[in-house]
């Protein structure tokens, strides 16, 4: 059963995932209901879920969750765009790399939100400074692990294509694109998780609206129901958008999967 | 009429970590008629596949020049088509795609590509597997869709490193008849690498000898055997002669190689 590396079937696979979200659901509520928590720290699952309802019927929570989607998608949707370019210029073209990659990796390790006050000042606190906020957070990061990966291009390919007539375009274009595709989206998917960090911090600090803005107004009302509520529909978010990545990756590099 | 000339061309690459530098290959002369068959022999690490880089112009030499058709070689380029010791094909392409990888590199309107890997994929009897992709492939397989995409690009002159040398035996005896097949077809121009004293026999009419590392070419050898050639030509006296000869030779390299290990 614990053989190394060995696979197992989908649907045991599934089951185990779903048992480890019940155990933990049941552990929630033996903590709770057997009262080892107090209800001022720690809502019950059941006051949870009517906290839930209530927020998606009386609250117009759709609207914040939207709201939050937003953000996240436009802010890593813009670091993307300009990110993966230069991430594939710097890991192809040595002179690019070394001119960006110092201040590139000096950048990075800018926590992302010990801007927020000085992004307030510049853009107030309206989307600007959620998106530019985002932007700083993901650009970065995936400009390096693009620039990593397009690095590692296997050599013996490229000299491969060469003896088959390539040209230095045909070399980028039909050997390091194709060739770094799969982990380049492999990385978007990592930084995507991390940009929602960022959106929240955002909106815990300065919003009228969004998931973040939501737990920031039940702490004022101390209700925990609803913070947790609100925690949990990110995670979820995270799942979905996770397993649309994943079998988006699947459909497009067929060859990176299976044996 | 010469093709390819290789000309005092020597190697020496630079030391690693302050160490001395190593001698790859001393000044080297080939000459390559067209339609040759040679294969250059030699124990490992004697500078072959440094020698066939060259050539292909993925290395540059320390000294001495290589001359394809009258033009030096300052690069590589699809008149040197090459097959790699290690498995080279582009996984994200199928077998298909692969093949077609030179001919669409350079243009030819994709119905003649198509006529030309449905040509190739006969060829190497890879029918049927148009579209796998490597991951699904086994060795042999790989290798055989290597050497369609090298011939569907209608090099000058055919390089290969060892192309067989990872198969089991009967593989690699199905392969040597295969490419022999095509080259008694097409009367390509091939330069080969290999250890193995029988597959440079078998398929060359010259074979040439290199001396254990630093690497020079020993001897040239003609091979004499009519063609076509079956494989029942290797258990011929002719073939033994040969055979005994080139085993002395190699022996000789091989252990002046194990004496100098550093
Ligand atoms: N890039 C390199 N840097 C330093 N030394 C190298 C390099 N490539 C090859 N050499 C050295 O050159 C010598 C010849 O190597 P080469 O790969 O040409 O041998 P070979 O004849 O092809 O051997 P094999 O049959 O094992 O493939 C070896 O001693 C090797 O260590
Ligand atoms: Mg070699």
């Amino acid at each position: 059963m614990f053989e190394p590396l060995r696979p197992i079937p989908p649907g045991r696979r599934t089951a185990l995932g779903v048992l480890f979200f019940v155990l933990f659901i049941a552990a929630w509520a033996g903590a709770t209901f057997g009262g080892l928590v107090k209800p001022l720290f720690l809502a019950d699952p059941l006051k949870t879920l009517n906290a839930g309802i209530s927020l998606f019927a009386e609250f117009g929570f759709l609207g914040d969750v939207a709201m939050t989607i937003w953000r996240v998608v436009g802010g890593f949707a813009i670091a993307a765009v300009v990110a993966v370019p230069l991430g594939i210029a710097m890991g192809a073209f040595k002179p690019v790399e070394a001119f960006f990659e110092p201040f590139i990796s000096f950048a990075r390790y800018l926590p992302a939100s010990a801007f927020i006050p000085l992004l307030i000042l510049w853009a107030g606190i309206g989307e600007a400074q959620k998106l530019a906020l985002i932007f700083i957070g993901s650009f970065f990061q995936i400009v390096l692990m693009v620039a990593v990966t397009v690095g590692a291009t296997r050599m013996d390919l490229v000299e491969a294509a060469y003896t088959l007539g390539a040209d230095r375009t045909g070399i980028v274009r039909r050997v390091i694109l194709p060739g770094a595709a799969p982990a380049i989206a492999e990385t978007l998917r990592l930084v995507l998780g991390w940009a929602w960090t960022y959106v929240i911090v955002a909106e815990l600090i300065g919003a009228s609206s969004g998931i973040g803005h939501m737990i920031m107004d039940s702490q004022r009302l101390l209700d925990t129901g609803q913070m947790i509520f609100g925690i949990f529909v990110i995670g979820v978010i995270g799942l979905i958008s996770d397993f649309l990545f994943k079998s988006l990756n699947e459909r497009l590099f067929p060859w990176n999967f299976g044996r | 009429m010469s093709r390819l000339r290789v000309e005092e061309v020597a190697r020496t690459f630079p030391g690693v970590r302050g160490g001395p530098p190593t001698v790859a290959l001393q000044p080297t002369d080939i000459e390559v008629a067209d339609n040759d068959f040679i294969t250059i022999l030699g124990p490992s690490g004697c500078g072959k596949s440094t020698l066939l880089r060259i050539v292909a112009g993925l290395d540059r030499p320390s000294s001495g020049r290589v001359v394809l058709d009258g033009k030096p070689v300052t690069g590589p380029g699809r008149d040197r088509g090459m097959v790699f010791q290690s498995y080279t094909l582009f996984p994200w392409l199928s077998v298909a795609d692969n093949i077609a990888f030179g001919p669409r590199e350079r243009g030819v309107p994709k119905p003649e590509q198509d006529a030309l890997v449905a040509r190739y994929v006969e060829r190497v009897g890879l029918k049927g597997f148009e579209h796998h992709y490597p991951k699904m492939l086994s060795g042999g397989m790989q290798q055989r869709t290597a050497l369609a995409r090298a011939l569907a690009n209608d090099p000058a002159i055919l390089l290969l490193d060892e192309p067989f040398g990872a198969l089991d035996n009967q593989t690699r005896a199905l392969m040597q008849e295969l490419l022999l097949g095509i080259w008694e077809a097409d009367r390509k121009t091939v330069l080969f690498v290999t250890h193995d004293i029988e597959e440079a026999i078998f398929m060359a009419n010259r074979v040439a000898v290199m001396s254990a590392r630093p690497g020079r070419i020993k001897t040239d050898l003609r091979i004499d055997l009519p063609h076509p050639r079956h494989y029942t030509i290797k258990t011929t006296p002719e073939f033994a002669a040969y055979k005994a000869r080139l085993t002395d030779e190699i022996r000789e390299e091989s252990i002046r190689a194990a004496a100098m290990v550093p």
